[in-house]
C-alpha cells in the first residue's frame, strides 16, 4: 500500500531527478535522493543525535498541561515527558515543549515536527489507524460538569431540548451525546476553557470534559459540580508518535511500563501524587 | 494509487458535510458584509463631520475596533453578553463580531477615498455654480467610488477569510467542519487543503465581481 509520505517521496523525488537530468546529464547514482534512506532512520537515532527530544504538549489542559502562576509550563503530561527526557539523555532539562491545539496534534505527529506527544488523549481504534499509542500511562473517563445549583442529575436529566451541552472538537464526544442525549442542542469548541466557560457562563447547560480536568477546574470553582454519573468506563491517556517507527515505539512503550511498575515507580509515583494528591490506582508497586 | 484513492475516497465521503459548512460560512460572510457596509455608510457622515464634538465618538469606536484583535471581540461578546444577561446565538456574535470591526476599516477607506479627490474640484464645481450636495453626487462620489473599490475589495476579502474566526464559538462554518474532521480521520493536510479550495473559490468569485462593478462604474464616467 503506498503510504502518503511514500507518495510524496516519489513525486518529489521525480521531480527532483527530472529537474536534474534536465540541467546535466550525471550518472544516476548520484541522483540518489537522500529521502530515499530517511523511512528505514528511527526518531530514537534522530533524537539522540539531536540532543533533546520535542515534544507536543497542551497549555489548555489543567492539571496535566497549563501555564502556572510563574508563567511556566507544568503539569502532569509535562512532568512524564520530563520523565522520558531523563530516561534518553539523563538529563529531564533537554527537551523542548511544543506547544500545540488538539487538532494540530495530528498533523505535527504525522510531519514530524514532534517526536512525540503527551497531551490527555484518549486511545481510540479510529485515531489508532493514523498514529500509534504506547500503553496508558494513566487512567481517565470522561464526566459531565454541571452548575452547582442545576437541576441535572444524573445523564438522562440532559435528554431535553432545552439543554445545551458543550462538547469539545473531538467527535467521540458527540457521538456519545447522540447517543445519551439526543434531544439536547450541542456546541462545539476547540479548546477546553472556552467549553468550560460555556456553562460557567450560562451558555451551554453541561460540558463533557476528562476526568482528572473537571477535577482541577473544580478546586477553583466551587459553583460547579460533577454529575455522579460517569459517560465513560475508564480509558487510557497515552503517548502517541508516528506510526511506522517501531524502534521509537517500542522505547517508549518500555519507559511507560517501567513507569507504571518497574525501575521508574518511584519517580512517577512522586509525580502522580504531586498532582492528584494520592497514589496512582492501578500501578503494580 | 493507494494514496490517492483513499485521499478522494476521504474527501468524497465528507464533500456534503463541506457543502453544509460552506453555505454557513457564506451565511456568516454576506450577514457581516451587509452589516458592515451599512454600518461603514451610517458612520461616514459623523466621521467626517466639522465638529469634533461629531467626530470624537466615531473616531474612539474606530480606534478601538481597528487596535483589538478580532478573535478576541467576538469572545468578548459571546461570554460577555451572557454576563448582563443577553443569550444571542453564537452565529449572531460572530456576525456581529465581524461587522463591528470591519465596519471601522471600512468607514476609513471610504474617507480616504473622497478625501482623495483634489479640493479643487469642489472650488470649481463652486465656481459654475453647483450645490455642495450635488458637487457630491454628481462630481466626487463617482470618482471616489472608482478609487475605493480596490481598497474596499481587499477589506471584504479580508472578510470573508475572518469568518473561520467564529469557528472559536462553535459556528459549524467549513474550518469548524474541518476541523472536526481532522479530529475524526487524523487526515490533515488533505483536508485543510480542500477547505482552502473552498475559500478560494469564495473569494475568487467576489473579487470577479468586484472588478466587474468597477469597470462597469468605469465605463459610465
Amino acid at each position: 500500500m503506498t503510504s502518503r509520505r511514500e507518495f510524496i517521496t516519489h513525486v518529489s523525488g521525480a521531480a527532483a531527478g527530472a529537474g536534474l537530468v534536465l540541467a546535466q546529464g550525471e550518472p544516476a547514482a548520484a541522483q540518489q535522493p537522500p529521502a530515499a534512506a530517511a523511512p528505514g532512520k528511527s526518531k530514537l537515532d534522530e533524537v539522540r543525535a539531536r540532543g533533546k527530544v520535542i515534544v507536543g504538549v497542551t497549555s489548555e489542559a489543567p492539571p496535566f498541561g497549563f501555564v502556572d502562576d510563574k508563567g511556566e509550563l507544568v503539569g502532569f503530561d509535562i512532568d512524564v515527558a520530563k520523565l522520558i527526557a531523563k530516561g534518553i539523555f539523563g538529563d529531564e532539562g533537554k527537551i523542548e515543549l511544543f506547544k500545540q491545539g488538539f487538532a494540530a496534534r495530528w498533523p505535527n505527529t504525522q510531519n514530524g515536527s514532534i517526536d512525540f506527544g503527551i497531551m490527555v488523549t484518549t486511545i481510540y481504534a479510529d485515531r489508532a489507524l493514523q498514529v500509534a499509542f504506547t500503553r496508558p500511562y494513566i487512567d481517565s473517563g470522561i464526566v459531565v460538569v454541571v452548575k452547582r445549583d442545576s437541576p441535572v442529575k444524573t445523564i438522562a436529566d440532559l435528554n431535553k431540548a432545552d439543554h445545551t451541552v458543550a462538547h469539545l472538537t473531538a467527535p467521540v464526544q458527540e457521538e456519545r451525546g447522540k447517543r445519551l442525549y439526543p434531544s439536547a442542542k450541542f456546541l462545539t469548541f476547540d479548546a477546553i476553557s472556552a467549553q468550560f466557560n460555556a456553562v460557567k457562563l450560562g451558555r451551554a447547560t453541561a460540558a463533557q470534559l476528562d476526568a482528572p480536568v473537571a477535577l482541577y477546574y473544580l478546586k477553583d470553582n466551587p459553583d460547579m459540580r460533577i454529575l455522579d454519573e460517569w459517560l465513560t468506563d475508564v480509558t487510557g491517556n497515552s503517548i502517541f508518535l508516528r506510526p511506522d517507527d517501531f524502534k521509537w515505539w517500542l522505547f517508549l512503550d518500555t519507559v511507560v511500563a517501567e513507569m507504571l511498575g518497574g525501575s521508574l515507580y518511584s519517580p512517577y509515583k512522586a509525580l502522580y501524587q504531586k498532582w492528584f494528591g494520592k497514589e496512582p490506582p492501578r500501578a503494580r508497586a | 494509487m493507494d494514496y490517492l484513492a483513499q485521499t478522494f475516497h476521504l474527501l468524497r465521503a465528507l464533500f456534503p458535510r463541506l457543502v453544509e459548512g460552506f453555505g454557513v460560512t457564506i451565511g456568516v460572510g454576506i450577514s457581516a458584509m451587509a452589516l458592515a457596509l451599512a454600518g461603514s455608510l451610517l458612520l461616514l457622515a459623523p466621521r467626517m463631520a466639522k465638529s469634533r464634538l461629531i467626530r470624537m465618538p466615531v473616531e474612539s469606536y474606530i480606534e478601538l475596533m481597528r487596535n483589538t484583535p478580532l478573535l478576541l471581540q467576538i469572545y468578548l461578546i459571546y461570554f460577555g453578553l451572557p454576563l448582563l444577561g443577553f443569550f444571542p446565538s453564537e452565529f449572531l456574535c460572530g456576525v456581529v463580531g465581524i461587522a463591528l470591526q470591519h465596519t471601522a476599516f471600512l468607514v476609513e477607506i471610504l474617507r480616504g477615498g473622497i478625501e482623495s479627490i483634489s479640493r479643487r474640484q469642489w472650488e470649481a464645481a463652486s465656481a459654475i455654480g453647483m450645490r455642495r450636495l450635488a458637487t457630491f453626487q454628481y462630481v466626487i462620489l463617482p470618482q471616489a467610488f472608482l478609487r475605493v473599490m480596490g481598497p474596499l475589495g481587499n477589506q471584504l476579502i479580508i472578510l470573508v477569510k475572518d469568518t473561520s474566526l467564529v469557528s472559536a464559538i462553535g459556528v459549524m462554518e467549513l474550518t469548524m467542519v474541518g476541523k472536526m474532521a481532522i479530529e475524526r480521520s487524523a487526515v490533515s493536510i488533505e483536508i485543510f487543503m480542500a477547505i482552502a479550495v473552498f475559500y478560494l473559490a469564495l473569494t475568487t468569485l467576489l473579487g470577479v465581481v468586484l472588478r466587474l462593478i468597477e469597470q462597469r462604474t468605469a465605463a459610465r464616467l
